[in-house]
C-alpha cells in the first residue's frame, strides 16, 4: 500500500467551528466551549483509500479565523494540497470571507482541491443558507458539505472527500 | 548605531532564556544534518543526525526549504507552541524554533476577548435585524386590525341602523296583530268586523314572517348555510303567480302590468324555484314601490342554457350615486320614506350569485330603471308537479278516508290545538304529547298511522325520540315539524322535514299521502 502525506488547511471567519470540525474529524470528539485559535493549530490524521490503494496521512492546519487574510495567514497556506472552507450556517456573512478568501488563495497559490462546509446544521432553528443559496455555493466548490461537527453529520465524508480529490490529483501529477 | 556590549549581552541572555531556541540544519531531503539547543520543550527529543523531521515535526510537510520563512503561533501535534523560521544555506536549510508559549497565551486572551465581541456583535445585529422584522410585521398587523376595526364600526353602524329600522318595522305588524285580536276577542264586536280582524291579523303575520325570513336568509349567507334545491319547474307557472300578486298592487297605484314568455324558453327548466321567486318578488316589489307612474314589465327569455329574466318600470330611476349602495345590506337608496329593511335587493343578488348567476342594472334618473338577471337552468323534458295552493284552507279532498291516528309531539298548545282542528276536519284522530319520553310511550302503545314531531322538546329532542322509535320497531312514517334547521344526518331520522311556519294544505296533503289516504 503506498503511502501519501498531504497538508490541508481548514480556513473561514472565526467561531464558524473550524476547530471543532478538525477536532471531530481528528478525535471523534465536540467541546462546545468556544476558544478561539491563535495562529496555526496542526494535528494529523491517516485514512485509508482502498480505491487507490494508498494510506493517507493528513496534516491538517487549523487557521485562526479570519475574515481578512494578510501575509502572516497565507505564509501558513503555503505547501497545502487541498482546503477545507468552512462557514457557519446560522451567519450567512461568513460566506462573503470565504469568498474572498477562496479567489486570493487561487491567485497566490494556483488551483487546489477544495470542499465547503456549511456547518452547525444542529441548530436548524437559526439555519440562514437556504437550499437555492447552499446549490449556488456548492458550483464554486469540489464538494458542499451541510456538516455539525456537534453531532459529526458529514464531517468524515467532507475530509474523505477531499483526501480523493487530493489523491487523484497527486496520481494525474504523476 | 550599534548598542554597548553589556545592553546586548544582556538582551541576548533574555531573549534566549525566554525563547529556549531549538536550531536544526535539514538536508534537501528534509533529514537531520546537525541540531542545537534545548529541545526538551519542543517534544523532539532525541532526533537524531539523519532522521526524516516530517515525520516528528509534521508542519515541515509541504514547505519548501529553499525560501526563507517564518510562521508565528505554530502549535505542533506534541501541543507546543512554537515559532518557526526556516533559513536556507545552501542546499541545506536551518529550522530555528522558538518558544512561544508566552506570548501565545497573551495573544490568545486578547483575541478571544475581540472575537467574543464580535460575536457579540454579529448577535446582535441579527438580533436588531430580527427586531425591525417583528417591528414591520406589528406595524402590518396593526395597520390590518385597524382595517378591520373600521370594518367592524361600519358593520356595527350598519346594524344599528338596521335594528332600529327593524324595530319600528317589526312593531307595526305586531301591534295590528295584538290590537285586531283583541278587537276579535272582545263580545261586542261582530262577526263580520271579527273576519276582518282575522284577515288583518293573517296579513300582518305573513309580512313578519316575510322579514324573518329576510333576516335568517341573510344570515344564513352571510354563514354559506344557504344551498340551492334545484327541481324540474314550469316557468309560467311562475309567472301567472306573480302577475297575480303584483298587477293588483300594480293597478292600485295606476300602474300597468304585463308579462312576457318568448317563445324559445323551455316549458320545463331546472333550478331553484324557490330562490327564483323570491328573487323575482323582490325586484318586481320594488319597481311597483318606486313607480309612481307607467308600467312595470317583466320579459323572460332563454339562450345557450341559460334564462334572462329583465324587469323594466317607468319609475324614478336610480341615480349614479345610489347604484352602487342599492344592493348593499341595509340600503334603500335615497326613498327613505318607503317601508321595508332594505335587505331585499341585497339578498337577492347574493341568491343569482349563489345560483352562479349576474345581475345588472339598466338606469337614467328620471327614465325608469331595467333591472337584468341571467341564471344557468337547463331546460326539462320531466313532468312538472302541480304547486299545492298555499296557505289556503284545506277543503274535503284531504279528507281521510278512513278512521286514522297522528300523534303529534309538540309542546306549543297553540300549535297543537290548531293541527288538531286541521287534522280532525280532515277525519284523522289526534294522539298528543309534550315531551318525548310520553311521545315514545304512547306511539309504541297506540301504533299511529303517523308521528308529527317537533325536534326542540322537552326530553331526548325531537331527532333522538324517532331513532328511538325505529330502533324499537316503529315502522310508520315520523314527520318532523320543527323551527329549527336541521342538517341532511338529523334529517335522515325522519320519512319528511317541514318547517315552521308550514302552509298546512301542504303538510295535510303530505301527511294524507304517507298515510295512503290520497
Amino acid at each position: 500500500m503506498t503511502r501519501l502525506t498531504s497538508k490541508v488547511c481548514v480556513v473561514g471567519d472565526f467561531a464558524v467551528g473550524k476547530t471543532s470540525v478538525v477536532e471531530r474529524f481528528v478525535s471523534n470528539h465536540f467541546s462546545a466551549k468556544y476558544l478561539s485559535t491563535v495562529g496555526v493549530k496542526i494535528d494529523t490524521k491517516e485514512i485509508e483509500q482502498p480505491a487507490f490503494d494508498v494510506t493517507h496521512k493528513l496534516v491538517v492546519w487549523d487557521v485562526a479565523g479570519s475574515d481578512e487574510f494578510g501575509d502572516r495567514e497565507f505564509a501558513y497556506l503555503r505547501g497545502a494540497s487541498g482546503y477545507i472552507f468552512v462557514v457557519d450556517g446560522t451567519r450567512p456573512r461568513t460566506i462573503e470571507a470565504v469568498e474572498t478568501t477562496q479567489s486570493q488563495i487561487g491567485e497566490r497559490f494556483g488551483a487546489a482541491p477544495s470542499v465547503l462546509l456549511v456547518n452547525k446544521r444542529d441548530l436548524l432553528a437559526e439555519w440562514g443558507v437556504g437550499d437555492e443559496l447552499f446549490e449556488s455555493l456548492s458550483a464554486s466548490f469540489d464538494g458542499a458539505f451541510r456538516t455539525s461537527a456537534k453531532t459529526g453529520d458529514d464531517v468524515d465524508d467532507a475530509f474523505a472527500r477531499l483526501a480523493q480529490l487530493i489523491v487523484e490529483n497527486e496520481l494525474r501529477g504523476k | 548605531m550599534e548598542l554597548p556590549e553589556p545592553v546586548v549581552d544582556y538582551l541576548q541572555s533574555n531573549f534566549l532564556d525566554e525563547t529556549r531556541p531549538f536550531c536544526l540544519l535539514l538536508d534537501d531531503g528534509y533529514r537531520v544534518v546537525e541540531s542545537w539547543g534545548d529541545n526538551s520543550w519542543c517534544g523532539l527529543e532525541g532526533v537524531e543526525p539523519g532522521a526524516d523531521m516530517r515525520e516528528s515535526a509534521p508542519f515541515l510537510v509541504g514547505l519548501p526549504l529553499t525560501v526563507t520563512q517564518r510562521f508565528e503561533f505554530i502549535e505542533t501535534v506534541g501541543r507546543a507552541i512554537v515559532h518557526a523560521h526556516l533559513v536556507p544555506d545552501g542546499d541545506n536549510c536551518y529550522v530555528v524554533l522558538l518558544d512561544a508559549r508566552l506570548a501565545h497565551a497573551a495573544q490568545q486572551t486578547k483575541q478571544q476577548s475581540v472575537n467574543e465581541h464580535r460575536l457579540i456583535h454579529a448577535r446582535q445585529r441579527k438580533f436588531i435585524a430580527r427586531q425591525r422584522e417583528l417591528i414591520s410585521e406589528l406595524v402590518e398587523t396593526r395597520s390590518e386590525l385597524e382595517h378591520h376595526r373600521r370594518e367592524a364600526e361600519r358593520s356595527s353602524a350598519d346594524k344599528s341602523r338596521f335594528i332600529a329600522s327593524m324595530s319600528h318595522e317589526f312593531r307595526t305588524p305586531l301591534a295590528s296583530i295584538i290590537n285586531y285580536a283583541d278587537l276579535a276577542a272582545a263580545t261586542a264586536t261582530s262577526a263580520n268586523d271579527v273576519q276582518k280582524c282575522v284577515e288583518t291579523i293573517s296579513r300582518s303575520a305573513r309580512h313578519l314572517t316575510s322579514l324573518v325570513e329576510a333576516l335568517l336568509d341573510d344570515a344564513r349567507l352571510d354563514a354559506g348555510q344557504l344551498e340551492l334545491i334545484e327541481h324540474d319547474f314550469d316557468l309560467h307557472n311562475v309567472f301567472d303567480d306573480l302577475a297575480a300578486m303584483m298587477a293588483p298592487l300594480a293597478a292600485e297605484k295606476g300602474l300597468s302590468f304585463a308579462t312576457l314568455i318568448h317563445p324559445e324558453v323551455p316549458g320545463v327548466i331546472h333550478a331553484d324555484e324557490v330562490r327564483l321567486r323570491q328573487v323575482l318578488i323582490n325586484v318586481l316589489g320594488n319597481a311597483v314601490k318606486f313607480t309612481v307612474e307607467g308600467s312595470v314589465t317583466i320579459a323572460a327569455s332563454y339562450a345557450a342554457g341559460r334564462l334572462q329574466i329583465a324587469v323594466t318600470d317607468t319609475g324614478p330611476g336610480i341615480s349614479a350615486a345610489d347604484q352602487e349602495r342599492v344592493f348593499r345590506a341595509f340600503e334603500r337608496g335615497s326613498a327613505r320614506e318607503q317601508a321595508g329593511a332594505g335587505l331585499g335587493l341585497t339578498i337577492s343578488l347574493r341568491l343569482v350569485k349563489l345560483m352562479r348567476g349576474e345581475v345588472s342594472l339598466d338606469t337614467v334618473p328620471g327614465e325608469g330603471c331595467r333591472v337584468s338577471i341571467d341564471i344557468p337552468a337547463a331546460a326539462s323534458t320531466a313532468p312538472t308537479v302541480l304547486d299545492a295552493d298555499m296557505l289556503t284552507v284545506p277543503g274535503v279532498d284531504t279528507m281521510a278516508q278512513k278512521p286514522l291516528s297522528v300523534l303529534i309531539c309538540d309542546d306549543d298548545a297553540d300549535m297543537v290545538a290548531l293541527i288538531e282542528h286541521y287534522l280532525h276536519r280532515s277525519g284523522y284522530g289526534l294522539i298528543a304529547s309534550s315531551d318525548t319520553a310520553e311521545a315514545i310511550e304512547k306511539t309504541l302503545k297506540y301504533s299511529p298511522d303517523l308521528v308529527l314531531m317537533d325536534c326542540n322538546i322537552p326530553g331526548v329532542g325531537g331527532v333522538a325520540a324517532a331513532r328511538q322509535l325505529r330502533e324499537r320497531g316503529y315502522r310508520n312514517p315520523i314527520v318532523a315539524l320543527t323551527a329549527s334547521k336541521l342538517g341532511s344526518e338529523e334529517q335522515s331520522a325522519f320519512t319528511r322535514f317541514f318547517r315552521k311556519p308550514a302552509p298546512m294544505q301542504e303538510l295535510l296533503t303530505e301527511i294524507k299521502r304517507l298515510t295512503h289516504q290520497d
